[in-house]
């Protein structure tokens, strides 16, 4: 079973705070134990392989999913009891992109929702369908994967919501469109106070952004720590070792062993460099080389092997 | 500590506003249909009453077209709209079940204008045609009918009695759409398969009629069509709800001298018509706030 690996929650505000969710579909465990911490002001980058759970986190912090145990809060706001006025403090990007009514055009889909967000600002709506390039006089349903995503996108943004949800934002798009929607948050982050939780695959697309890095796998989040504690403390060790020689249990191991030449083997693992440098010499190891990893590999090192080759 | 400032959740009447908007837009292409329709009607009355005379008297209550109409405009009302699950109304920021209840309140409030007009194009070709609206008419009574001895009646045991429509039955429309409206509301935000839920009893309904015929078990044969025949029927049925009874009242028999005539086993009750609407309104509204309660929020999962 894996250990949550963290660094202590910070003592200022936080914007998502989860405590032992779970969340099953029958019998499949979808969430189990999953204490998240996003802090204020942060853009906190949730990763996994599919499956692991992160789209089920998103839609509890929506509501839109029911935890059956533990709870979730935005804002200090329990999701489950204060639904809407959570809704009205996010701006959500789904995981599918049928997101919206297909017969409506996506001007008047802007309308529509504007009519919810008593903070939507017009202008910044207008400016963001530009920068997109979104026709508005254009059905919803007959827009490509791309512009449909281009289209959630201004709809979570126009409002300034204080946090954003966004479930693989950047699915869908061409690389151009990507690195334009890539600037555009930029902008949209230094222009707005926001906190931002998104979920990806592409890690590194969100390299220049993120400033915290969780890892769910198979619904437990197995890490989560700012990022640049992770690039600090996860690195890779290529190790030689005597005969019989055991682990010393106190190491936090990132991931498997992987065998190299002869007694070598190279592990990842979690800690200052030269506590895991003193604990592999004490139990007998020789350290040959410790391995700087940048900063998907370092998050990808938390995935079985399969998922982050 | 909360350092954010908090955005507000959008004030009830804009909410309302915006739903009444949104269905609207998404009724336009039923109601051009309807339109088409309804105009092509026009046509065809206008030019059967050029060619061969005659009148068109005023009574919406005879018409069953609201009741359809109210019965299958949730389906427009819903369109496009996952109603479980992480639909898009559910991603914005009000309760869901008043969400929900507001969404039907303006697909209520299209169907009552749409009936209004309907209302209005009648009266228009009552008017027109030379119609009558509350003329006194003399119907045919004949209280002894009876649908299991339906042979020839003799002419004397029918008796002719004066009738002026009561303006109330004008209501009629309104309430019999209302009535379907708010039970079909209900199945669609209750059921995630209505249609299976229709079918399905529908089909039960005969199945059990079938095998009680095939095994020859009256009580099983007969079980479930006395209620339904109740449930249509029957003095508080749909029929009364639909058309105050208007149409189920009114049959055509043979007399014994062979002519054919239309006669009333009864006049329409307007009380009988208040109590069955009150009953199925109440019906509707009851199902719909348990149909909607199981959208709501901070219910345990």
């Amino acid at each position: 079973m894996s250990r949550l690996i963290h660094s202590d929650p910070e003592a200022g505000a936080c914007a998502v705070a989860t405590h032992g969710l779970c969340k099953r579909y029958g019998g499949e465990t979808a969430l189990e134990g999953v204490d998240l911490w996003v802090p204020d002001g942060a853009v906190y980058v949730l990763i996994g392989p599919n499956g692991a759970g992160k789209s089920t986190t998103l839609k509890v912090l929506m509501n839109l999913e029911r935890p059956d145990a533990g709870t979730a809060e935005v804002f200090g706001l329990d999701t489950v009891r204060r639904g809407p006025e959570v809704r009205a403090q996010v701006g959500y990007v789904p995981e599918h992109h049928d997101h919206g009514y297909r017969w409506m055009t996506c001007g008047r889909l802007l309308r529509h929702v504007a009519a919810y967000y008593p903070a939507w600002d017009p202008a910044y709506a207008d400016h963001l369908s530009r920068a997109f390039d979104l026709r508005l006089d254009r059905r919803v349903g007959a827009l490509s994967k791309g512009e449909a995503r281009r289209l959630h996108l201004v709809l979570a943004l126009a409002h300034r919501p204080p946090l954003l949800l966004l479930d693989e934002p950047t699915d869908g798009l061409d690389p151009v469109a990507r690195n334009r929607t890539l600037a555009l948050l930029a902008e949209h982050l230094a222009d707005s106070p926001t906190t931002v939780l998104v979920s990806t695959h592409q890690i590194y697309e969100m390299e220049s952004l993120a400033d915290h890095i969780g890892v769910l796998r198979e619904g437990r989040l197995v890490a989560q720590m700012p990022r640049d504690e992770l690039k600090r403390t996860v690195r890779r060790y290529r190790i030689e070792v005597p005969e019989g020689w055991e682990a010393p249990p106190e190491l936090r191991s990132a991931g498997p062993r992987r065998p190299g030449a002869g007694r070598e083997f190279q592990w990842t693992l979690v800690g200052e460099e030269r506590e895991v440098t003193d604990r592999l010499t004490l139990s007998g190891a020789r350290v040959r080389e410790v391995t700087t990893l940048g900063l998907e590999d370092a998050a990808l090192a938390f995935l079985p092997e399969e998922v982050s080759r | 500590m909360i350092e954010t400032a908090l955005h507000p959740t959008p004030r009830p009447r804009d909410v309302l506003r915006e739903q009444l908007r949104a269905v609207g837009l998404a009724l336009r292409v039923p109601a051009a249909a309807t339109v088409a329709l309804v105009g092509l009607v026009t046509l065809l009355l206008t030019a059967e009453l050029l060619r061969e005379g005659g009148r068109v008297d005023f009574h919406p209550e005879h018409q069953m077209l609201p009741s359809v109409v109210g019965l299958l405009l949730p389906i427009a009302v819903w369109r496009g709209e996952a109603r479980f699950g992480a639909g898009f109304l559910w991603t914005l920021p009000v309760e869901r079940r008043r969400h929900a209840l507001a969404r039907v309140f303006a697909g209520w409030a299209w169907l009552m204008a749409a009936i209004a007009l309907f209302v209005l194009w009648l009266l228009a070709f009552t008017l027109l045609s030379g119609g009558s609206l509350l003329a006194e008419e003399t119907l045919r009574l004949l209280p002894s009918y009876s649908v299991r001895a339906p042979g020839p009646i003799d002419p004397a045991a029918v008796r002719s009695v004066p009738w002026t429509p009561q303006p109330l039955l004008w209501l009629v429309p309104f309430t019999a759409a209302t009535g379907t409206y708010l039970l079909a509301s209900a199945l669609a935000l209750g059921s995630r398969y209505p249609l299976r839920w229709i079918i399905g009893t529908v089909l039960g309904v005969f199945l059990v009629g079938a095998i009680g015929d095939a095994a020859d078990v009256k009580w099983l044969a007969f079980g479930p069509s006395n209620p339904l025949e109740s449930l249509l029927n029957g003095p508080y049925g749909l029929d009364t709800l639909f058309t105050a009874r208007t149409e189920s009242l009114k049959i055509d028999v043979t007399l014994s001298t062979g002519e054919s005539v239309v006669v009333w086993r009864g006049l329409p009750d307007l009380g009988q018509w208040a109590a069955a609407t009150l009953l199925w309104i109440g019906a509707g509204v009851l199902a719909l706030l348990a149909a909607a309660s199981r959208h709501r929020e901070g219910r345990p999962a």
